[in-house]
């Protein structure tokens, strides 16, 4: 194996261009991370205020008309980070007297954006004297296009009995 | 880089700290952090994989030879291996951008794929580096061959 004996060798032009594509995908990478990471945390930290700090927006209201319930949901999802925001509710397996109507919202970053979500129960006595009171249901944020999560819970407990 | 001469007592001492380095990173610190899990929450699975002991043994193996065989053309695809094999680690560890976890009815569901993309980028470069930079080296040793003779 030949090891070049070199005195004050020059380093050549190429090595130059190879390290200034290695500065630009450390930018890159950099970048992209340090910004879904502050978007991450505004996002949670505002949505969080929002659900917690009582706004008027965030409520949800039960309405019992006959034996039908009408479960209405309305979320105001802040965006303040520097993505896209997409949040989605919906019911992944309905019941037989369950219906839910997906809701999804869009928000652009720096706005606001209202998630209205409804849950219909047909039956609500049915379904409170039934064993499996289980609605799965599925709540989906993504920071487009980098990051999304998935969170699948139990919608049940939205209904309750005589409305309200 | 490659248009110096590195001595033997050179190579070992990089190949010793290379060593050092490396058993602490992946053997050393995965080991301490398992028991300190396991310490913290007994009933969890919160425990450190097999596989960080085994790529880290690879890794160990390959960093070594890398730094042992340092400024020689038997050293690139030694650094293009740790880069690649990075690559492949880290897609291991994040089972490919989507993570997910299911804990008292609620499962939680972590996709970044993209990001992932992102994240492996600098370590596909590395690969690809390396090999470009010894021709890139090679070239201009040759090139300037009046001022240069290869070392006996």
């Amino acid at each position: 194996m030949a090891v070049f004996v070199q005195t004050k060798q020059k380093t050549p032009r190429g090595i130059w261009a190879l390290r200034g594509v290695t500065v630009a995908i450390t930018l890159i990478l950099l970048v992209v991370v340090g910004t879904v990471a502050y978007s991450a945390y505004e996002d949670y930290s505002a949505v969080r205020a929002e659900l917690a700090g009582g706004s008027q927006q965030a409520v949800g209201a039960a309405v019992l008309r006959g034996s039908t319930e009408t479960v209405s949901i309305n979320i105001t999802v802040p965006n303040k980070g520097l993505y896209p925001l997409n949040v989605t509710l919906a019911c992944n397996y309905p019941t037989s007297n369950v219906v839910c109507q997906r809701a999804s919202v869009n928000v652009p970053p720096g706005e606001e954006g209202v998630l209205r979500f409804r849950m219909t129960v047909s039956d609500v006595s049915q379904f409170e004297s039934s064993d499996n009171r289980v609605v799965n249901g599925t709540v989906s944020i993504s920071m487009s296009p980098f990051v999304g999560l998935t969170v699948g819970t139990d919608f049940g407990g939205f209904i309750k009995s005589g409305g309200g | 880089m490659y248009g110096r001469t590195i001595t033997t007592r050179k190579r070992i001492t990089s190949a010793v700290w290379a060593l050092v380095v490396n058993a602490i990173f992946w053997i050393v610190i995965p080991y301490y952090l398992g028991v300190f899990l396991s310490g913290r929450v007994p009933d969890s699975a919160l425990t450190v994989p097999t596989f960080v002991y085994e790529f880290g043994i690879l890794f160990i193996i390959l960093e070594v030879g890398a730094a042992f065989f340092q400024g020689k053309a038997i050293a690139v695809p030694m650094i293009s291996a740790v880069a690649l094999l990075t690559v492949v680690y880290i897609w291991y560890a994040t089972n490919g951008g989507i993570l997910g976890v299911e804990t008292s009815g609620i499962t939680i569901a972590l996709s970044f794929r993209l990001l992932l993309y992102v994240l492996v980028l600098p370590s596909i470069w590395a690969a690809i580096r390396a090999p470009l930079a010894y021709m890139v080296w090679r070239h201009a040793i040759s090139s300037g061959a009046s001022s240069s003779s290869p070392a006996p």
